[in-house]
């Protein structure tokens, strides 16, 4: 592929604890196109998560390289992966991870402040993006205050706060109801026809479906 | 959203830790802000008896200590080991001005009251007193009390009233204007009628001297040495000597409220550690949202530092209100408590307050550094993974 946002070259991860070693990922090679709907899939334990977290630079790889948008992530270093996570990557995680004593605008707010956008800036776009998953309406309320499905449009709307351009996923779906999770999909869908590069990891076909492509892993290794 | 509004979201998000923790630093600085102010009270009450005085000499029996000095200047009562040969003897001098003092005390209204017995002509011109109402002694042996101002008002003493001094009533002959003094709360008698009433024969408690020319105090202490074999001491050594006590005395107690104050700095650790573990995978998510390792640095040791901003400003102003309620009973006697014009001069000082929040920001932060490294130093999976 030519327009490959995420690149990713044998990339290894593997865990120490004493003596026994675990790999969690063996060399996974893949290339994720730009504006492209890709799902990962696999059975639990198996390195979705972890495959995420490094293409996320939230974690760094054992082996291999990670490249975004031509950058290597290896290369970066604790600070300028900081400020590559907040500016070019959006996380949304299956248990929300709103911070509990802040309201949902203020959870929108937090994401750009940590990017240095004006107060008044912010306030003015998390309206919009909370108005965008339509929660609007719910800008003052605290997440204990709201349903999961409403919680998980807010840490949507949160992930997009400074306009990135790769929008990851970590069963976004899996602790939703349908009618929440419907309400998900559709956001996700309407994301990806903006031009947004999504990658999911889920165990949900009807995810599954709705992706342009679908990656799988099994202990570690691609197997489709 | 800005960090400092973050902050303070999150240390009130936990309201009974954040009291708990505030009250440690602020009790800490209360009790700093009260020995200093109070310190600071009790010099500046010394330094205004010393003025009242009006002495640059001060002659003692030989081997009077520190105790006997600071007695002077507080009107407690006094041996009376001076007789009235040496007293002859040092008002012989040329170039000085002597007045023998005997220090006693009465009950007045069941509260004590200093009595002094004194030269009733040489005092009044040695004093500058003016009388407020009534008039001054007429006779050096009269049967009669001069009252200061402030212990006037407080026992509505009048010219005219009578009181009893060792069993003896006493017309009170006039009351003095308001020296700003010890004097205000002094019951004053000729000095042969006190010597009697007392029994303390022919003996006085202290003389204080004043010398015609200041360049020649050293020279007029000698001479007053040799002629009586008596203890001399300037009215500036006599200061000093006290202020110093007072000094080191408040300088022991500043250290032991700094020490509280460095107690409190625990419990910020304390509750800052249980903060970076309670909130690790709050950590993990501003990590994912982009923060940086110093960002997240400084969100614990800005959290950490309000403590002390905080703590000290409460802290200074339960220290202040403690030093005016609680000084009076503290610094000065009863008695004195009572009285106008003898309050404790507690003066909420800008350096004090300024110092006092500025030390306990300090401590805060240095407390909030080791959890806020340990906060910033998480990996963002391991922070983010944490259940």
């Amino acid at each position: 592929m030519s327009n490959a946002i995420i690149t990713t070259k044998d990339l290894s991860k593997s865990y120490s604890s004493g003596a026994v070693s675990t790999h969690a990922l063996r060399g996974i090679s893949l290339e994720i196109e730009e504006g492209s709907f890709t799902c990962i899939v696999g059975p639990s334990g198996h390195g979705k998560s972890t495959l995420m977290h490094l293409i996320g630079g939230l974690d760094r790889p054992t082996e291999g390289s990670v490249h975004l948008e031509g950058t290597d992530l290896s290369r970066l270093d604790n600070s300028q992966l900081a400020q590559l996570r907040g500016k070019k990557i959006g996380f949304v995680f299956q248990f929300f991870n709103l911070l509990q004593g802040l309201t949902a605008k203020e959870n929108v707010e937090v994401a750009m402040m940590l990017s240095d956008i004006s107060e008044k800036e912010q306030g003015n776009r998390a309206l919009k993006l909370l108005e965008m998953v339509g929660l609007a309406e719910k800008a003052d309320a605290k997440p204990s205050q709201l349903s999961g499905g409403q919680q998980q449009r807010v840490a949507i709307a949160r992930a997009l706060a400074n306009d990135p351009a790769i929008l990851l996923m970590d069963e976004p779906t899996g602790n939703l109801d349908s009618a929440a999770e419907a309400e998900v999909l559709e956001i996700l869908n309407k994301l990806h026809a903006g031009g947004k590069t999504v990658v999911i990891v889920t165990h949900n076909n009807e995810i599954a479906k709705n992706a342009q492509r679908t990656i799988c892993v099994k202990d570690g290794r691609i197997s489709c | 959203m800005t960090l400092s509004k973050l902050v303070f979201k999150n240390i009130t998000r936990r309201r009974g830790r954040f009291v708990f923790t505030l009250l440690g630093i602020t009790i800490g600085i209360a009790s700093f802000v009260t020995f200093l102010s109070m310190g600071g009270s009790l010099k500046s009450e010394i330094n205004r008896e010393s003025a009242s005085l009006g002495a640059n000499l001060i002659v003692t029996p030989i081997g009077s200590c520190a105790y006997e000095q600071v007695s002077i200047l507080t009107g407690e009562i006094l041996p009376s080991n001076i007789n009235m040969e040496n007293v002859a003897k040092i008002q012989a001098i040329k170039g000085v001005s002597a007045v023998p003092v005997l220090t006693e005390k009465t009950a007045i209204a069941n509260k004590p009251v200093s009595v002094n017995g004194i030269d009733v002509e040489k005092m009044k011109g040695f004093k500058s007193w003016e009388i407020g109402k009534g008039a001054y002694f007429s006779g050096a042996d009269e049967a009669a009390v001069i009252v200061g101002f402030a212990a006037a008002e407080l026992f509505k003493l009048d010219a005219g009233a009578t009181i009893v001094v060792r069993g003896e009533q006493l017309p009170v002959k006039g009351v003095l204007k308001e020296t700003g003094g010890r004097d205000d709360l002094t019951v004053f008698l000729p000095l042969p009628l006190a010597q009697r009433l007392y029994k303390t024969g022919d003996n006085v408690s202290y003389m204080a001297v004043k010398v015609a020319n200041l360049a020649l105090t050293d020279s007029y202490i000698q001479q007053i040495r040799e002629a009586t074999n008596l203890g001399v001491i300037s009215d500036k050594q006599m200061l000093k000597s006290v202020l110093s006590i007072v000094g080191t005395v408040n300088i022991t107690l500043q250290m032991i409220a700094a020490v509280s104050v460095l107690a409190a700095a625990f419990g910020i650790i304390n509750t800052m550690m249980t903060a970076t573990y309670e909130r690790k995978r709050e950590i993990g998510i501003l990590q994912a949202l982009g923060a940086k390792q110093r960002t997240i640095f400084t969100i614990f040791l800005l959290e950490s530092g309000f403590y002390g901003i905080i703590g000290g400003a409460t802290g200074v102003m339960l220290g202040f209100f403690v030093s005016m309620t609680a000084a009076p009973y503290i610094t000065q006697n009863a008695f004195t408590s009572f009285v106008k014009g003898s309050d404790s001069g507690i003066m909420i000082d800008p350096k004090t307050v300024i110092g006092s929040i500025l030390f306990s920001t300090i401590v805060a932060i240095l407390a909030g550094v080791y959890p806020a490294w340990r906060a910033a130093r998480l990996s963002p999976v391991e922070a983010i993974s944490y259940e």
